[in-house]
C-alpha cells in the first residue's frame, strides 16, 4: 500500500470518531437537563425578564422543544460557527478563552514531550542493553517508583523542594506579580492578563525585547515543565526498555551478532530503530496522559493554560468551559494520534508498502 | 483415569505458577505490602476500634469540636512520636489536631474499595463487550471499535471531569465516571484476546463437533481470555488509584463532603504548603505511591506467571 | 591436515523456571576441511543448540558444563565453560550475561568472517528496517573495510586505457584468475580484479555488455574528503580509531564505505542467482519472498569467504519448489567455495542430496556418523533405521512414521536415551550410556548392539 492511500484511509476513519465525539459532548450537555445546557449561553448576572426572554430565544435557537436528534444538529451548527457559549468565570466567549490559554498549554506539553524523549531514549535503550547491570536496576527501581506516583505528588514534591523550601525557582503563576504592572499596555491586556501576539508570555516578551519579563516568565515555565516531564518519563522509559529487550532477542539481532557486528553497532543500527518505532504509536496513548497530566500540573502551579482554566471552571460550575475543553481536547488528541500514526507509517518500511 | 492425570497436570501447573511467582522477590514484597493495605481496609471495616480508628466514614466527626474544643484553630503539627504522621488542620482556621495516621488508615479502606470497584466493574463490562464483539465479529465488532475510539479520543482525566460535572461530585459518581473511561480498555483487550483465541484451531474443532455458541464462549474462549484479563486487573488497581486520588485532589470531591480519601486529604493539606508544611500533602501521596507500587510489582510477577516467554 | 572444527564432549543446558533442559549431552564431532557434514534428527534433539553453541550465540540462560569446541587450535567455549564449572548449580543467567558480553568480544573476529551461520528462519532473520544492501554489505564493512576501500581506490585509479587492456586480457585468457591478479598488482590496481572477474563470470548478460561493464570500472570520481578517507583506510588496512570514533566523521566514513558495500552486495547477490540485484539491494526484507530472503541470508554468510558455514534447516521454511532451488544453490556453492559446511536438517532426504557425511543426533548426542551412502544403505543404529524408513519414497509407498515421542529433555532417559523407543533394547541399554563404537573404517555408532563386533 502506498503511503498516501494509507493516509486517506486513516482520514476516512477519523470521521466516525469525530462525529462520535460530538455525540458524546452533546449527550453530556443534555444529561444535565436544559437548565444546565442553557447556562453556558447566559450571563449569570442576568436576571428577571431579560433572562426569561433570553432563555426563550435560546430555546428557539437550539430547538429545545424538538426531539433530541434535531437539537443535536442545531447545537452542531453552533459549534461549527465557533459558538461554544460564554464562560461565566472569564466573562468572555469560551472560544476566546481557548485562543488565549491554548498556546500556553501547547507550549508546556511540547516542552515536556521533547524533554521526555531526550531523556528517556538513551536511558531506556542503554538500560535494556545493559540488562541487570547496576545502572539498569537503578533505572528500574526509579521508574517503577515514579510510575506509581500520582501526578499531584510529583508536582508538589517539586513545588515544595524547589519552590517553597529553597526558593530556587518561582512556583506559582506565569510571572512574578510585582512585574505585572511594568509590562507595557502595547502588547499586554492587563484586565485579562493576556499577552499578544502569541499569548505565550515569555515568547511575546522576547519578541518585544523585554528581557526582564522574558526571563522571569521563562523561569515560571521550568517547574511545571519539569513536573510534567517527570510524570511522563517513567512510562516511556518502561515502554522503551521493554521494547528494546524484546528486539534484542529477535532473530535478526542474533544474525547481526553472528555476522560479527560489534555490540555497539548491534544496538545502534540493528536494535534501536526497531525498538523506537512501536513506541511512536504507544506515545499516542500517552498523549492522553500528557493532557491529563497538564491539567493537574497547571492547576498546581496556577499556570494559565487550558488545564488550569478547565479545573477552575469545573470547581465554579462553568459548564461551557468544561464541555468546550472536552470537545477541544478530544479534537487535539484525535489529530495528534493521526499525525503519529502517519509518522509511524512513514518511518516503518513495513507498513508503507504492505 | 483421564481426569486423574488431567487434574494432576492442572495441579502441577498451579504449583509451577506458584513457584514462578515466589521466585520473583520483588513481586513477593509487593504482595506483602498489598496484604497490609487489605488488612488495614478489612480491620477498619469490621473492627475499627482495634486500630484506634473512630468514625471511619468522615474526616472530622461532627462531635469532634464538642469533645475537643481546644482543637479549633490548632495549626498542623509535624510528625513526632505522638503523631507518627503528624497532624493536619481542616481549613486555615478550622479544626486542628487531626491525626494524619488515623486519617490515612481510614482512607485506605475507601481507596482500596474504590479501586477494586472501578476496575472490577469496568473489566466485567468491557470484557463481556469485547468477547462478544470479538466472537461475533462483523458490524458488531466494527461498531464496538468505533465506540471505544470515541472514548479514547478524549484525554481520560478531562472526560472524567466532564462526566463528574454533569452527574454530580460525589464519591460514587467519581467511581462511575472512572468506570466510563475504564471499560473501553477492557473491551479492546478482551476483543484482541478473543480474536487470537478464535484463530486457534481447537475452536474450529469445537465448532465442527457441534457445540453451541455460548458453550464455545464459556468453555473455550473464557479460559483463555480470563487469565490475562485478571493480570491486567491486578495492574490496573494500581493505576486507577492514581487517577481518582488525583481527581479528588484537584477538587472532584467537594471539600465539605469530608470524605476520608487519600487525594482529598492531601488537598486539605494544600492550604499549609505555603507555610512550609510538607507532610499534609506528601504523606498521603506517599501512601498512594506505596499502594500503587506494591500492586504494580505484584502484577509484574503475575504477568511472569501467565506469559510463557517470561517464564525462562 | 587437521580438522576444520572439532566438537569434544559438548554439554549444553538451558536453565529455565520450568526446569533444567539438558539440550546437549556429550556431542563429539569432527568436521574435515572442505567437507559437507549433515546433522539429522527429530526436532528438539539439539541440532540448533549445537550450531548456536559453536558460534557462542546461545541465549543467556544456556550453560556449558563440559566440553570444547576446537577451532584453529583454540577452544571457543572456554570462557562460558569456565564460568559454568565455577558456579555449578548456582548458575545465574544475569551473571552469564556478563560472560556473554566478553565472549561476544572475543568471538567478533571469528563470527561472520571465519565461521558463519544461516539461521533456521529466513523470514525473521533479516532486519525489517534496514535495506538488504546494508545488511549484506555490512558483513564486509565490519570485518574487512579495507577491501571496500581498495575497490573504490582501484576504480578511481583505473584509466579507460587500462580497463580496455583488462578486457582484452580477460578475453585472451578466458577469464584466468591468476593473470588478472597479476595485471592488477602490476598496475597498482589491487581491488579491481574481483570486480572484473565477477563481471566476466556472469552468465546472465551478453559478452558485449560484460565488456562495457568492465570498461566502466574506471575513473570513479571522488571528492577530497572521500579520497582522504579511502586512502587512509587502504593504508591502515582497517578503519583507524579517529575515523570510527569521532561522532560525525564516523558517520561519513560509514556512508562512504557502505556505498561500496552496497555495490559488493549486488555482486554477491548476483552470483547467488538473484536477478535485478541492483533493485534488490534497495529493498526491505518484507518485499522479498521466503526463497529470496534465504538467498540473502546465505549471501551474508558467504560474504567473507568463511572457513566454516553452518546452515540450520536451510530448506525447511520454504515451499517445495524453492526448496529444490536452494538445494541446487547449496550444491553449487560447495563446489565453488572452499569452505566446510555443516548442514542441519530434520529431513534426511535433503541431507542425502548435498552431504559427504551425515551425523544422526538423538537427545543431545550423536548416535551415528557415517558417509552418506553408508547411512542411507547400511544404517546401523536402530534410530537411524527408523529415520530412513520414514523418508517418503517416490513410489509413494505408505510411509512408516517414527514411533514414540521425543524425550523430555528435562528428564533424559538413563543409559541409551533411545531405549524407551528401541525395539532391540536390552538390560545394559537402560543402565550404561553407549560409547562411540567404530564400524568399518569411517563409521561410528553409539549402540550396544554393535559392541564387540
Ligand atoms: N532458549 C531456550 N530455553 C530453554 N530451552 C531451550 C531453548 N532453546 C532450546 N531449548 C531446548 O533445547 C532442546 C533442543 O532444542 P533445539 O536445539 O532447538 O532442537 P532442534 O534444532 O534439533 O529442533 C529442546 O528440548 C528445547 O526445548
Ligand atoms: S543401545 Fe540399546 S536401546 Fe540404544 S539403540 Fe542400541 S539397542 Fe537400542
Ligand atoms: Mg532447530
Amino acid at each position: 500500500m502506498k503511503l498516501w492511500v494509507y493516509v486517506i484511509r486513516r482520514l476516512v476513519l477519523l470521521l466516525p470518531t469525530i462525529i462520535g465525539l460530538t455525540f458524546l459532548v452533546f449527550a453530556l450537555e443534555h444529561l444535565g437537563g436544559n437548565t444546565l445546557f442553557l447556562a453556558q449561553y447566559i450571563n449569570p448576572h442576568l436576571t428577571g425578564t431579560a433572562r426569561e426572554k433570553l432563555v426563550e430565544e435560546l430555546t428557539a435557537k437550539f430547538h429545545l422543544n424538538d426531539p433530541v436528534y434535531i437539537q443535536y444538529f442545531y447545537w452542531l451548527a453552533a459549534v461549527f460557527q465557533g459558538d461554544l457559549g460564554t464562560s461565566t468565570t472569564l466573562g468572555q466567549p469560551v472560544a476566546t478563552g481557548f485562543v488565549w490559554f491554548m498556546p500556553n498549554t501547547i507550549m508546556l506539553t511540547l516542552v515536556a514531550s521533547v524533554l521526555t524523549w531526550i531523556i528517556s531514549i538513551p536511558i531506556g535503550v542503554y538500560s535494556a542493553a545493559r540488562r541487570d547491570s547496576i545502572l539498569d536496576q537503578g533505572v528500574r527501581v526509579a521508574t517503577f517508583t515514579l510510575y506509581s506516583m500520582p501526578v499531584f505528588l510529583i508536582g508538589f514534591a517539586l513545588f515544595i523542594a524547589l519552590g517553597t523550601a529553597w526558593h530556587a525557582l518561582p512556583d506559582q503563576g506565569n510571572i512574578d506579580p510585582v512585574l505585572l504592572p511594568t509590562i507595557p499596555d502595547a502588547w499586554f491586556d492587563h484586565t485579562n492578563a493576556v499577552s499578544y501576539p502569541t499569548h505565550i508570555l515569555p515568547l511575546d516578551a522576547f519578541l518585544h525585547g523585554d528581557w526582564t519579563i522574558a526571563w522571569n516568565s521563562f523561569l515560571h515555565v521550568i517547574l511545571p515543565a519539569v513536573a510534567l516531564t517527570l510524570a511522563l518519563l517513567a512510562g516511556i522509559i518502561r515502554i522503551l526498555r521493554a521494547s528494546m529487550l524484546e528486539v534484542l532477542e529477535q532473530d535478526y539481532v542474533r544474525l547481526a551478532r553472528a555476522k560479527g557486528v560489534p555490540e555497539r553497532m548491534v544496538q545502534n543500527f540493528h536494535a534501536k530503530k526497531n525498538a523506537l518505532l512501536p513506541t511512536v504509536t504507544s506515545y499516542g496513548y500517552l498523549v492522553s496522559g500528557l493532557f491529563g497530566g497538564a491539567v493537574v500540573i497547571e492547576d498546581i502551579f496556577a499556570f494559565k493554560g487550558i488545564g488550569w482554566w478547565t479545573t477552575d471552571a469545573f470547581l465554579n460550575g462553568d459548564v461551557g468551559v468544561v464541555m468546550g475543553s472536552t470537545l477541544v481536547f478530544g479534537l487535539i488528541l484525535v489529530v495528534t494520534t493521526l499525525i503519529l500514526d502517519i509518522l509511524y507509517a512513514f518511518l516503518d518500511p513495513r507498513i508503507r508498502y504492505e | 483415569m483421564a481426569t486423574v492425570t488431567e487434574s494432576k497436570a492442572r495441579f502441577d501447573e498451579l504449583r509451577l505458577s506458584g513457584k514462578v511467582f515466589l521466585s520473583n522477590k520483588t513481586a513477593v514484597v509487593g504482595l506483602a505490602i498489598f496484604l497490609v493495605f487489605i488488612g488495614d481496609a478489612f480491620l477498619v471495616q469490621v473492627a475499627p476500634g482495634v486500630l484506634g480508628v473512630q468514625y471511619p466514614d468522615s474526616v472530622v466527626p461532627p462531635q469532634f469540636t464538642q469533645t475537643n474544643p481546644e482543637c479549633v484553630g490548632t495549626a498542623p503539627e509535624a510528625p513526632s512520636f505522638n503523631h507518627l504522621f503528624g497532624t493536619i488542620q481542616y481549613g486555615l482556621s478550622g479544626i486542628g489536631c487531626l491525626d494524619l495516621l488515623q486519617l490515612v488508615m481510614k482512607a485506605i479502606r475507601i481507596d482500596v474499595a474504590i479501586s477494586f470497584f472501578i476496575v472490577l466493574v469496568g473489566a466485567a463490562i468491557g470484557t463481556v463487550v469485547g468477547v462478544v464483539s470479538g466472537y461475533f465479529g462483523r458490524w458488531l465488532d466494527e461498531a464496538m471499535m468505533r465506540v471505544t475510539d470515541v472514548f479514547f479520543s478524549v484525554p481520560f482525566l478531562i472526560l472524567a471531569l466532564a462526566v463528574g460535572f454533569v452527574i454530580g461530585r460525589t464519591l460514587v459518581n467519581m467511581a462511575l465516571a472512572l468506570i466510563i473511561i475504564w471499560w473501553p480498555l477492557y473491551a479492546r483487550y478482551g476483543r484482541s484476546l478473543t480474536l487470537s483465541t478464535k484463530e486457534a484451531t481447537f475452536i474450529e474443532s469445537a465448532r465442527a463437533a457441534g457445540s453451541g455458541r455460548l458453550k464455545i464462549i464459556f468453555r473455550h474462549i473464557m479460559p483463555n481470555v480470563l487469565p490475562p484479563v485478571l493480570v491486567q486487573i491486578s495492574l490496573d488497581v494500581g493505576t486507577v488509584i492514581l487517577i481518582f486520588s488525583t481527581l479528588a485532589f484537584i477538587g472532584f470531591l467537594p471539600s465539605n463532603a469530608l470524605v476520608p480519601e487519600l487525594g482529598a486529604i492531601a488537598s486539605i493539606g494544600l492550604d499549609f504548603v505555603a507555610l512550609g508544611d510538607w507532610w499534609p500533602v506528601i504523606i498521603p501521596g506517599a501512601v498512594i505511591t506505596m499502594f500503587s507500587l506494591a500492586v504494580n510489582l505484584m502484577g509484574d510477577g503475575l504477568r511472569d506467571v501467565i506469559d510463557p516467554r517470561r517464564r525462562s | 591436515m587437521s580438522d576444520a572444527l572439532e566438537i569434544r564432549d559438548l554439554h549444553v543446558r538451558f536453565h529455565t523456571r520450568r526446569g533444567l533442559y539438558r539440550a546437549l549431552n556429550g556431542v563429539n564431532l569432527r568436521l574435515a576441511r572442505g567437507e559437507v557434514l549433515g546433522i539429522a534428527g527429530e526436532s528438539g534433539c539439539g541440532k540448533t543448540t549445537m550450531g548456536l553453541g559453536v558460534m557462542s550465540l546461545l541465549p543467556r540462560n544456556a550453560s556449558y558444563p563440559q566440553g570444547q569446541v576446537v577451532f584453529d587450535n583454540k577452544d571457543l567455549v572456554n570462557l562460558p565453560r569456565e564460568y559454568s564449572e565455577r558456579v555449578g548449580d548456582r548458575f545465574s543467567p544475569k551473571q552469564n550475561e556478563r560472560i556473554l558480553r566478553r565472549v561476544s568480544k572475543a568471538m567478533a573476529p571469528i563470527r561472520g568472517r571465519r565461521i558463519s551461520m544461516v539461521f533456521q528462519e529466513p523470514m525473521t532473520s533479516l532486519n525489517p528496517v534496514l535495506p538488504i544492501g546494508f545488511q549484506v554489505g555490512e558483513s564486509i564493512y565490519v570485518h574487512d573495510p579495507a577491501q571496500l576501500a581498495r575497490r573504490v581506490l582501484a576504480r578511481s585509479k583505473a584509466t579507460p586505457e587500462l580497463t580496455r587492456e583488462l578486457v582484452s586480457l580477460l578475453a585472451a585468457t578466458h577469464g584466468d584468475e591468476t593473470s588478472v591478479r597479476k595485471f592488477a598488482a602490476e598496475h597498482d590496481l589491487a581491488g579491481i580484479e574481483e570486480q572484473a572477474l565477477f563481471v566476466w563470470s556472469r552468465g546472465d548478460i551478453h559478452i558485449s555488455r560484460k565488456e562495457k561493464a568492465i570498461r566502466a570500472l574506471s575513473g570513479q570520481p571522488m571528492n577530497f574528503v572521500e579520497r582522504w578517507i579511502i586512502d587512509t583506510v587502504v593504508r591502515a588496512r582497517s578503519i583507524p580509531w579517529y575515523l570510527s570514533r569521532i561522532p560525525i566523521l564516523s558517520r561519513i566514513v560509514r556512508r562512504v564505505l557502505m556505498r561500496e558495500g552496497n555495490r559488493k552486495a549486488r555482486e554477491l547477490l548476483t552470483s547467488l542467482g538473484i536477478h535485478h540485484a541492483e533493485r534488490v539491494v534497495r529493498m526491505f526484507p518484507h518485499e522479498l519472498s521466503g526463497g529470496m530472503r534465504q538467498r540473502v541470508v546465505i549471501a551474508i554468510a558467504l560474504a567473507n569467504n568463511p572457513e566454516i558455514v553452518i546452515m540450520d534447516e536451510p530448506t525447511s521454511a520454504v515451499d517445495v519448489t524453492v526448496q529444490a532451488q536452494i538445494l541446487e544453490l547449496v550444491k553449487r556453492i560447495r563446489t565453488s567455495v572452499s569452505a566446510s559446511f555443516i548442514v542441519i536438517s530434520h529431513d534426511l532426504a535433503v541431507l542425502a542430496e548435498v552431504c559427504d557425511r551425515i551425523a544422526i543426533m538423538y537427545a543431545g548426542r550423536i548416535v551415528e556418523v557415517a558417509p552418506t551412502d553408508e547411512i542411507l544403505h547400511k544404517p546401523l543404529h536402530p534410530y537411524t533405521q527408523m529415520l530412513i524408513s520414514a523418508i517418503p519414497t517416490l513410489e509413494g509407498k505408505p510411509v512408516e512414521g517414527i514411533q514414540g515421542d521425543v524425550p523430555d529433555m528435562r528428564a533424559v532417559p538413563s543409559g541409551c536415551a533411545f531405549h524407551p523407543r528401541c525395539p532391540f533394547a536390552f538390560e545394559k541399554c537402560r543402565e550404561v550410556i553407549p560409547t562411540d563404537l567404530p564400524h568399518g573404517s569411517d563409521q561410528l555408532v553409539a549402540c550396544w548392539l554393535y559392541e564387540g563386533k
